[in-house]
């Protein structure tokens, strides 16, 4: 009972990055058809900023903040290579954003080095239903409850978020109404950058990061944005955690290099039955 | 014959040159993973250019034909043509068998489902002992045609050449055939083609096997090279590799895999030449190589998003026109 309150409690905190990585995905499909592969690389950024300014520049709470900060802005600079240039179909801007994330990937061999890093987290760890549990992963789990609730409400009751939401739904009605669809892409991106970013502060100091993290990371992301039907932050959430706590699961009673598999094979599943959906969905 | 299809003389010279440098070169292994990756890019390009459809994993099909020949050598025993044969027949006979749901995906979806099929086989490679588990299989014979074995690299070259033109001259036919333009077609609007009658899921699925033969293919004969097949063998670099080779090249032309082959494997050996100068930090390598993929795709997609060899192409056809034109006034 103990060791399954621990799987679902840890399947929650990594369902979480999951879900936050993923729902960056979903804010920048919604609004400009693209898959962000970068999305990965970006989180990776994250932890590692967050490292550095915590290294004795920044106090906690600043330097995480910051370096999330730094992830919008590299996000936007995404944004620009996959949808600067008018008329670059999707597919084509997602081999764009693969571009990105090895140009990411080589600035983080650069400034940071081949090893794994780790930024401090939150020590110490709570009993939780007899189980043992590392407060960084509930801080996870409780990060992740407010960014949702944030995006939630940024996207029903600010002005740039119903923007968002426009562009999204019908992209030639929203310019007819005198929004900017290009610039609310390049805000989408930035958006999904902070998202990104997050994710990666919060994740880094539980599970050490390096530059070949990018392609996991990014996976998940897209496997639990599947369940979202690459549109629904919400469905990608409750996706992000299902897949999380199905991994752990994997992990605890089958075997541990079964997890990631686990992950994929889901999402493989829910693709090929949602397809005809999807492609809808896509054709739109 | 009154003109010189430049064409022609360009694909002449090309010959003579895959014919001359396994002679002239010192280290082979260069030149004969240039020519394994023209085989696979040949086959990615069609898939991408000609069929529409984005693989990230191809990888997976070039890591079936590899296991095929080391399972069949080592493990069965048995004569090294019948792997090499088999080495593609197996590939295409898996990407069919998972292409029928596979290929329900499209765009993202399948880029994505690709690359989680790639991921998934090394996987399987790494923990079914029998494909090689974790210290891969090694102790493959060389490749040998009844009595007479290869000893050395220089032959391997020669037997990829040849199979580069095979695979040039299949993909060739097939391009102009009616299920060529067929496929053409689909890639264009798949409800459109199929209401004019294209077979539009089994147009997609014979591509994917044949771009997974020519995947196969190209693993089987590295695996003889090399002689050694681990899951490491296959990272998921290598198939990005392919697509930046692909894209550079140009999808959707014949040539483009072979040109995007031959350009971006020399830019990387010319950078590892210079980051491996001892100096320098060791870390410098991996720089150059991502920033290099990364900044190839960028710059290539967009600013020639049609790719190497229709951009020229199109610049020396204007050029030819140009100066027919004036000749003839």
């Amino acid at each position: 009972m103990t060791e399954l309150v621990a799987y679902l409690i840890s399947g929650i905190a990594l369902g979480s990055s999951f879900a936050l990585i993923g729902s960056g995905l979903v804010v920048v499909h919604r609004v400009t058809r693209v898959v962000n592969f970068a999305q990965g690389s970006v989180a990776i950024v994250g932890g590692m900023t967050s490292a550095t300014l915590l290294n004795g520049l920044l106090p906690h709470g600043l330097g995480e903040i910051a370096a999330v900060v730094l992830c919008g802005v590299l996000g936007v600079l995404v944004g620009l290579l996959a949808i600067g240039r008018r008329g670059t179909p999707p597919l084509i801007s997602l081999i764009v954003t693969l571009g990105a994330s090895m140009l990411v990937s080589a600035a983080i061999i650069w400034l940071w080095g081949q090893d794994p890093v780790t930024p401090p987290g939150l020590e110490g760890s709570v009993t939780v239903l007899g189980a043992e549990v590392e407060r960084q992963r509930l801080l996870v789990v409780a990060a992740t409850g407010v960014a949702f609730a944030a995006l939630t409400l940024f996207f029903s009751r600010s002005y740039l978020g119903k923007g968002l939401t426009a562009s999204a739904s019908n992209p030639f009605a929203a310019r007819m109404v005198g929004i900017d669809v290009r610039k609310m892409g390049l805000l989408a991106f930035g958006l999904a950058g902070i998202l990104g970013g997050l994710a990666g502060v919060l994740i880094a100091p539980s599970n050490p990061l390096s530059f070949y993290s990018d392609l996991p990371l990014v996976l998940s992301g897209f496997a639990a944005a599947v369940f979202g039907g690459l549109t629904s932050p919400l469905r990608t959430l409750f996706g992000g955690l299902g897949l999380g706590v199905a991994g752990q699961l994997t992990a605890g009673y089958l075997n541990g290099s079964y997890q990631t598999e686990m992950a994929l094979l889901l999402m493989l599943v829910i693709m090929i039955i949602r397809s005809r959906a999807l492609v809808q969905e896509e054709v739109k | 014959m009154d003109r010189v299809n430049p064409r022609n003389v360009l694909v002449v010279v090309a010959a003579v040159a895959g014919c001359v440098a396994p002679f002239v070169m010192g280290d082979l292994t260069f030149l004969m993973r240039m020519l394994l990756a023209a085989i696979v890019v040949t086959g990615l390009s069609l898939l991408m250019g000609y069929a529409g459809q984005a693989s990230l994993g191809q990888g997976a099909f070039v890591a079936v034909g590899a296991v095929t020949v080391a399972v069949g050598t080592t493990r069965w025993g048995l004569p090294p043509l019948l792997v090499l044969v088999a080495a593609p027949i197996v590939a295409g006979a898996f990407a069919a068998l998972v292409g029928v749901p596979l290929l329900r995906l499209r765009g993202h979806y399948l880029a994505f489902g690709t690359l989680a099929l790639l991921l998934m086989v090394q996987t399987a490679m790494s923990t079914l002992d029998f494909l090689g588990g974790a210290f891969g299989i090694s102790g493959i014979p060389a490749f040998g045609v009844g009595g007479s074995v290869f000893t050395d690299q220089r032959p391997y070259v020669l037997l990829a050449l040849g199979l580069l033109a095979l695979v040039l001259f299949v993909t060739h036919r097939i391009v102009d055939s009616r299920f060529g333009r067929g496929i053409r077609a689909l890639a264009g609007s798949e409800t459109a083609a199929e209401s004019a009658g294209v077979p539009v899921m089994r147009g997609k699925l014979v591509i994917f096997a044949l771009s997974a033969m020519y995947a196969g293919l190209a693993g089987g004969l590295s695996a003889f090279f090399t002689p050694y097949v681990s899951p490491d063998s296959f990272p998921a670099l290598e198939s990005f590799t392919y697509v930046i080779m692909a894209v550079v090249g140009g999808l959707g032309t014949l040539w483009g895999g072979v040109v995007g082959a031959v350009l971006v494997s020399t830019l990387l050996q010319v950078l590892n030449l210079v980051s491996s100068q001892p100096q320098l930090p060791p870390t410098l390598g991996p720089i150059l190589q991502y920033a290099t993929y990364g900044g190839l795709l960028v710059v290539a997609l967009l600013f020639m998003p049609g790719g190497i060899v229709p951009t020229v192409q199109s610049a020396a056809a204007r050029a030819v026109s140009r100066r027919g034109g004036a000749g003839r006034t």
